[in-house]
């Protein structure tokens, strides 16, 4: 029989639950520390605690698709330092959220330029992420955040198609590259609307139509329905993929902010993404108050 | 549930496949291409039997082929379960509080379903909650251990059809809005055909000795999207259900 195993972690799909809320934060867990040193992940991987990063090695050039298309196809963890907890540089330790680096390559001080009054949102969100933070709620991510996602992703490339399948709440992104316009601006969407297209050996994706309820990270980075992200996605070898990505939402910030990482090859490419079963074993709502759409009374042991 | 392979098989033998007649194209690596966005256009998602209407679920006619009287065969508790289901729907029904639906239920949602190909697993991605199935067609047997929501499906091609063996299902999902249900022995036997450029003929064996006293076939057709840049949206349950709590309130 063939091995079944997650990216990471081996997640029964109904026991998946309450690892979305507390896993990912550093010092939330007793044994956090220390668990993910020694895996051969990049510098900082220790950070990622449970999460996996293929180590960065070299492959063998870059393969075409039957339709021509340069060839991702395969399964990937990202390595975007620590931006799955925050986005922007965080040297700070936060409630819940340990000091780390981000993925923001530009502006050159690793933060988001937000405007005064975007800033104090962020702020005031932090303060409340654990039970804030859309993906403690099971939600989908949005663009760019999908690209880093917790637990990697596999590519598939069907003729006009790139899709990711995510491990995380088994959620999918398909991006057509066959030139069409992007949907109605009236239609908001957590995933939003992705178009892409080659330029040469670059794929293009254009994303608009998010519906502003995702955030960047667990940090409070919100998200509004005018962002527009540019992705630029670059396989380099069969084993390793150049990302960036603008974003831009002139509502919210002074210019827009470029993010950079890179996705290694799984080593297995032989293995099956198991059944993330987020919603279904979610217990988070049996710990957050009423008071923000909990279940537990407001006197919970989880009373901000 | 092993036992019962051999009684699908037959049976699947002498149910008439819908007319053979048009040959798909091929992709790549030469299978037939069932790929684009489907969705079927039936009230089996509310209730599999004949039924008449009730309050938010229209009337509609038996999608049952086998037995011939359009009727689940459930043995006489089971029977019975199932009208306390039916009762209970509004609270019980696992897709009231956005769970995966399973299969075949998630084949006859009202949400359309986008099929991709390659050549080690046809994909198949529903609207509904970003539910997503993977047929895996690489020769593998199912797992020995876990159950899913999703089940575990292994497929392989017979001619223009595509065959897919669907075990591994926890027993919470149910098969309908009207409370037909199974158990953890389900097993399930899809036939899925491109039987005109347009239409996917659907078909499925279900077997669960615990619940039906023998197995039962559905069928109906699923219709190809043909409006043009024909994408799915998305349904998050999960996150509607939550707003809808919070504006109760």
């Amino acid at each position: 029989m063939k091995r079944l195993n997650a990216l990471n972690l081996t997640i029964a799909g109904v026991t998946a639950a309450a690892l979305i809320a507390f896993a990912p934060i550093p010092g939330a867990g007793q044994e956090q520390k220390g668990k993910g040193k020694g895996k051969g992940g990049p510098p900082g991987a220790e950070q990622y605690g449970p999460y996996y990063a293929a180590p960065a090695k070299p492959g063998e050039p870059v393969g075409r698709t039957p339709d021509g298309q340069p060839d991702m196809q395969g399964f990937w963890t990202p390595r975007f330092n620590q931006a799955i907890f925050e986005v922007q540089d965080h040297p700070t330790a936060q409630p819940g959220i340990g000091p780390g680096k981000g993925a923001i390559v530009d502006p050159a001080d690793g933060r988001i330029p937000y405007k005064p009054e975007a800033a104090a949102k962020a702020k005031e969100l932090l303060t409340k992420q654990i039970y804030l933070e859309p993906e403690a709620h099971c939600y989908v991510s949005g663009v760019p955040h999908a690209a880093y996602q917790q637990f990697g992703y596999q590519i598939v490339q069907p003729a006009g198609y790139v899709l990711f399948l995510t491990e995380y709440a088994h959620t999918y992104r398909a991006v057509p590259t066959d030139g069409r316009p992007h949907i109605s601006p009236n239609i908001h969407l957590f995933r939003g609307d992705s178009v892409g297209k080659w330029d040469g050996g670059t794929l293009v994706i254009d994303t608009t139509n998010q519906n502003g309820k995702t955030w960047f990270d667990m940090a409070g980075n919100f998200t509004t329905q005018a962002i527009h992200v540019v992705e630029r996605i670059t396989p380099v070898d069969t084993n390793n993929i150049n990302y960036e990505a603008v974003v831009d939402d002139s509502t919210i910030y002074t210019q827009p902010w470029k993010i950079a990482g890179q996705l290694g090859r799984h080593p297995d490419q032989n293995m099956e993404l198991m059944e993330f079963a987020c919603v279904e074993g979610n217990q988070d709502l049996v710990h957050y108050t009423e008071g923000v759409g909990g279940k537990a009374k407001e006197k919970g042991p989880l009373r901000q | 549930m092993r036992n019962h392979a051999a009684v699908i098989l037959s049976l699947v033998a002498v149910v008439p496949l819908a007319a053979q007649s048009y040959r798909a194209p091929r992709t790549p690596d030469g299978q037939p291409d069932l790929q684009g966005i489907w969705q079927a256009m039936n009230t089996a998602a509310v209730n599999l039997e004949d039924h008449i209407a009730v309050l938010d679920m229209p009337a509609g006619r038996s999608v049952i082929v086998d037995p011939p009287d359009g009727k689940i065969p459930y043995t006489p508790a089971a029977a019975k379960q199932q009208k306390e289901n039916f009762k209970n729907r509004a609270k019980a029904d696992p897709l009231n509080i956005c769970y995966i639906p399973g299969v075949p239920r998630v084949m006859y949602l009202p949400f359309p379903i986008q099929i991709v190909q390659t050549p080690k697993f046809v994909l198949m991605a529903s609207e509904f909650a970003h539910t997503l199935r993977r047929v895996f067609m690489d020769g593998t047997k199912h797992p020995d251990v876990a159950l899913f929501w999703i089940g575990d499906s292994r497929g392989h091609w017979e001619g223009e059809t595509l065959v897919v063996d669907t075990a591994n299902n926890l027993p919470d999902t149910w098969l309908d809005r009207s409370g037909n249900f199974h158990s953890d022995a389900l097993h399930i036997v899809e036939h899925i055909t491109r039987t005109d450029p347009d239409i996917l003929t659907y078909e499925a064996t279900l077997d669960d000795p615990q619940v039906f006293t023998r197995p039962w076939t559905i069928r109906m057709l699923l219709y190809r999207h043909r409006e043009p840049n024909a994408t799915l949206l998305e349904y998050e349950c999960n996150a509607y259900l939550e707003d809808s709590e919070k504006e109760r309130k």
